[in-house]
């Protein structure tokens, strides 16, 4: 009863008290889906994080003092992660990585912002989050509108005529599909079809009928790999050959298991550069440990793109000497260039968004893997 | 309502009205007044369910429509026509009373497991509207961003603190208003409504009319609690509001105590503060609520801490005469 | 005309799984006049199961595929079946004598419990069925159906077929129709009521398991929330038909699965669901009774 609540607040408040410890580690935060549906990401960010942490402190640590991974779960839920940031800002974090999904992700940045922690993003493109003028909000990952240029001059190399546009009214996929659909319009190419499938379903077999009735050269899918695996199995039982082209939610081995082999065959999608595609040599040395501490290599690129956001942060502490936020929010804007980074050169613009190309696109062949493309 | 209930609200009125002070003693203190927070929150929501659901006794699992509802309301008219969040409540509330009558109306005299499954079809098409960016209003699958902060006598209202105080200012105010709604006629009448509805009609009691009045009570207040959810989080997109959050005021009121008051906020904080306390095994934590759910309505249906209040004192009652037996009065 | 036809038969095929699973709750309604929630997650179970079973036993190779599956596919409905019964011992005997509200409660908690207990189990990721069945398709009037969509429709109304057969021309079918109408009368009849009710929750369970399985082998690919919206879609198909009425939970079946696939062709896709939901509101409004049901839902 309230009474009892009342209490147990009161109680819990009092406990509380206790828990402020003396700074002798810097605490760098991370915040990440480690339960709910993007579970395999967060994993991944938490191992990458993990890994470099102690790789770190194997070195000496930062500015002499051992650094430690403070890692809090955001369910991949707005308000769980809302709640998550809460926690982390109350860890002393100097600064945050994370998180995977554009509306997580926004639901924590004001709370970051307002407590005046840094945060690096690892796997969150929509384009709005760095046009809210929030001076301590980074990321690593491209942006949506980088996609669709991308998407938008594949389509166009292909020669198509006719395009389709799928997408799953989910705030990603349309974003991306709206995207092209732009991009294209603005070149004279109007999309012969534009309609959203219900995610989460089996059965597509409607929408690829009706596809099929616009008689399209090309179709891309923006959504996600669970119904793109779905729309090729079940393309290829209609009998239908359209080429398909999907967008970067695209990238995940279990579509050619969903599709099966047959049907994944020539499907291509764009993407950041898969894990085994990163070819620096210190990218080969730290797969190659982080091989060796977790038995396998890592699947997702956002979890190098976190690791990544892991060593800028790093990086700007030893460079400023400071774990400030300004000084360290300066550095990266302002002096961080040509950082060698595992999944390429980073360097970042006034907005915090990454500059430079990331998108690539691939190609599923046969043997049922993703091979790059030139 | 009677002197020991009275009493125990005002401990509890008193202890929390202290925790957001207490909070700055601590690092984590902020984040134990946004997980009360959370809490008033669906206190709110399950006492609007409650009147529908505990008190008029119809089966609702569409709920979170409403909230969505009133939510959205708030949202579009603070950052389409800039009118300052606070004074949407009102508005917030009417739209989603009105919603709440117009797609009530052609349902409402269904029966008990119906009545459920259709609410639960009109939450997923509310639902599904919303991210369909229906009239263009609602940002699709990106929801609305940008609400402003409620600001009260000038003061902007933007920590967890001060939401504490306005979010449990007005759990405080719903208590004591359904605590009268208890006790009125139109409560007596919900009640005998949800015991025996050929009866309640057979003694006059209006129960087509009074079955929309009650949805309309109960989806004006979940609006409200919206115009609240809207301010506090400044975005808001169609994920918070589907069949999952109705399903969770559904376990709240009836796990709690369906007609209790009480029951139900104690209902919302017990689901709510297990949720945070299980925050990792949240499949498991599900598990538990659908296995306590099952025993209870074997074991205890009335519910975990249920209140039921007399309409009368024993006093008020016409004295009998001497030699009857005395009357006992009640708790 | 092509795109229509081809619409159609899509439309019938998934219509044909809303049906078996539709059975199901019609079944149970019609002797306990309450909505089993959980059935849809029965049918989920089916699939899961089904996999499992699929992936260790390996039957269509050791068996051949026509008799593997056929073992396959026996083995879910028992194990679907006996979850039934359990479901039916634990969650709504219980409440047999309590007021309406409890059982519906109970349901929605054995409901949420089998659901969330398979997702802990399996795991939130979807899963994939091992390709086994051909994925060729043949030529008909020039539309292009695979061979499986019409093996799905088959199986389908040969399961119905018999259930019909067995409700309509056994002693223990019409012991069923009979407890359905008045268990009381039934009891009087000489009819063990328990027993009947716990065989209603074995062949409904059974053909939701069976249902789950089709769309395993059929789509291919399975999650532990696809319960949820058959289970609604099915309920809903139930309800078109008339609740209570065999013949009227197969025909409503086809025809949700008809109007669903061509409303979200015609319409759009994207509200497809809304349009399933849709209806099942327009029916309870405008017939409450269905189209073959006889009796009208009381109180309504």
């Amino acid at each position: 009863m309230k009474r009892v609540m009342g209490a147990l607040a009161l109680a819990l408040g009092v406990c509380m008290t206790g828990t402020v410890r003396a700074s002798d580690t810097i605490k760098i935060g991370m915040i990440a889906p480690l339960t709910g549906a993007w579970a395999s990401e967060g994993q991944e960010m938490k191992r990458n994080g993990e890994l470099l942490a102690a790789e770190l402190n194997g070195r000496g640590g930062l500015l002499g003092k051992q650094v430690e991974l403070v890692i809090e779960d955001d369910g991949g839920d707005p308000r769980t992660a809302s709640l998550a940031a809460q926690r982390l800002t109350s860890r002393g974090v100097v600064a945050v990585i994370g998180t995977y999904g554009s509306a997580v992700t926004e639901a924590t940045q004001t709370i970051f912002d307002e407590e005046g922690i840094l945060q690096i993003a690892n796997g969150s493109t929509a384009v709005r989050l760095t046009e809210k003028g929030l001076k301590n909000f980074f990321r690593t990952c491209p942006r949506d509108d980088e996609q669709g240029r991308v998407a938008a001059a594949v389509i166009q190399k292909s020669g198509a005529k006719r395009i389709a546009l799928v997408h799953d009214s989910s705030a990603y996929s349309k974003g991306l599909a709206d995207e092209i659909n732009t991009l294209l319009s603005a070149k004279g190419v109007t999309p012969v079809f534009f309609e959203a499938l219900t995610p989460k379903e089996q059965d597509y077999s409607a929408i690829l009928t009706k596809l099929k009735a616009a008689q399209p050269d090309i179709v891309f899918f923006t959504g996600y790999y669970p119904e793109a695996g779905l729309l090729l199995k079940q393309k290829k039982q209609m009998g239908w050959n359209v080429p398909f082209v999907g967008g970067d939610a695209i990238n995940n081995p279990d579509l050619v298991k969903i599709a099966g082999r047959e049907a994944a065959q020539g499907f291509r999608f764009l993407s950041p550069p898969v894990p085994k595609d990163l070819d620096t040599p210190e990218a080969k040395a730290y797969m190659a440990a982080y091989q060796k501490k977790y038995g396998e290599a890592p699947n997702s690129i956002y979890g190098v793109l976190a690791a990544d956001g892991f060593r800028v942060i790093a990086k700007a502490i030893e460079a400023t000497k400071s774990t400030e936020t300004p000084k360290l929010r300066e550095y990266l804007v302002g002096s961080l260039k040509d950082f060698p980074g595992y999944t390429g050169t980073i360097a970042f613009n006034g907005k915090g968004d990454r500059v430079g190309e990331l998108y690539r696109v691939y190609a599923v062949d046969a043997a049922g893997s993703f091979v790059l493309q030139p | 309502m009677n002197r020991r209930l009275a009493l125990i609200y005002g401990i509890a009125a008193a202890a929390l009205a202290v925790v957001p002070l207490l909070a700055g003693l601590s690092p984590d203190g902020r984040y134990w007044v946004e997980v009360l927070n959370n809490v008033g929150l669906y206190a709110l929501l399950a006492l609007s369910l409650n009147v529908i659901l505990g008190d008029a006794g119809l089966f609702n699992m569409g709920h979170a429509a409403f909230y969505a509802v009133g939510a959205y309301t708030a949202a579009i008219f603070n950052t389409r026509l800039g009118v300052p969040i606070l004074w949407t409540l009102p508005l917030s509330g009417a739209v989603a009373a009105l919603f709440a009558v117009l797609v009530a109306r052609p349902v409402v005299h269904l029966r008990g497991d119906y009545l459920l499954i259709v609410t639960i079809g009109m939450g997923e098409i509310v639902r599904i509207a919303l991210v369909n960016n229906v009239f263009g209003l609602t940002g699709g699958a990106n929801g609305i961003i940008g609400i402003a902060r409620p600001s009260l006598f000038g003061h902007r209202i933007r920590r967890s603190e001060e939401f504490f105080y306005l979010i449990w200012g007005f759990v405080a105010l719903t208590v004591f208003l359904f605590h009268r709604l208890a006790r009125s006629r139109f409560g007596r009448a919900l009640n005998y409504l949800r015991e025996d509805e050929i009866a309640a009609e057979g003694s006059g009691v209006p129960t087509a009319r009074h079955r929309l009045k009650v949805f309309a009570l109960g989806a004006a207040w979940a609006g409200m609690t919206g115009t609240l959810f809207a301010a506090k989080m400044t975005s808001i997109s169609p994920e918070s509001f589907g069949v999952g959050e109705s399903v969770q005021l559904f376990a709240m009121v009836i796990l709690g105590g369906s007609g209790s008051i009480p029951g139900v906020v104690a209902g919302a904080a017990m689901l709510t503060g297990l949720s945070e306390v299980f925050r990792g095994f949240a499949s498991a934590r599900m598990l538990v609520v659908g296995a306590a759910m099952v025993l209870m309505m074997a074991v205890r249906p009335q519910g975990l801490f249920p209140v039921h209040l007399p309409r009368f004192r024993a006093a008020d009652l016409p004295s009998p005469g001497p030699g009857a037996p005395e009357r006992e009065a009640l708790p | 005309m092509r795109p229509f036809l081809e619409q159609c038969t899509n439309g019938l095929a998934v219509g044909s799984i809303y049906a078996l699973i539709a059975l199901g709750y019609t079944m149970v309604y019609g002797v306990l006049k309450l909505i089993n929630f959980a059935h849809g997650d029965l049918f989920t179970y089916g699939a899961y199961l089904g996999m499992t079973l699929l992936t260790s036993l390996l039957l269509h190779e050791r068996l051949g595929i026509g008799p593997g599956l056929l073992v396959l596919a026996l083995m879910v409905m028992g194990l679907v079946a006996l979850l039934g019964v359990l479901l039916e011992r634990v969650a709504y005997r219980p409440v047999r004598s309590s007021p309406r509200l409890n059982a519906v409660v109970s349901a929605l908690g054995a409901s949420i419990f089998l659901q969330n207990g398979l997702m802990l189990v399996y795991g939130a990721r979807y899963q994939v069925y091992p390709d086994v069945l051909p994925q060729t398709a043949f030529s008909i009037l020039g539309l292009h159906v695979p061979v499986l969509r019409v093996g799905v429709v088959l199986a389908s109304v040969a399961m119905m077929a018999v259930l019909y057969f067995f409700v309509q021309r056994t002693r223990l079918g019409a012991a069923v129709r009979a407890v359905a109408i008045d268990p009381d009368a039934a009891r009087l009849m000489g009819i063990d009521v328990n027993k009947i009710i716990m065989l209603v929750f074995v062949i409904g369970p059974a053909l939701g398991g069976a249902a789950g399985l089709l769309v395993g082998l059929y789509y291919g690919q399975i999650s532990f929330t696809m319960g949820w919206t058959y289970g609604m879609k099915a309920f809903t198909a139930a309800i078109l038909g008339g609740i209570g009425n065999i013949p009227g939970a197969m025909l409503g079946g086809l025809l949700l699965g008809l109007i669903e696939a061509l409303g979200a062709a015609y319409l759009s896709m994207a509200w497809r669901d809304a349009i399933a939901y849709g209806v099942l509101i327009l029916i309870l409004i405008v017939r409450p009774s269905g189209l073959l049901g006889e009796r009208v839902a009381d109180k309504v």
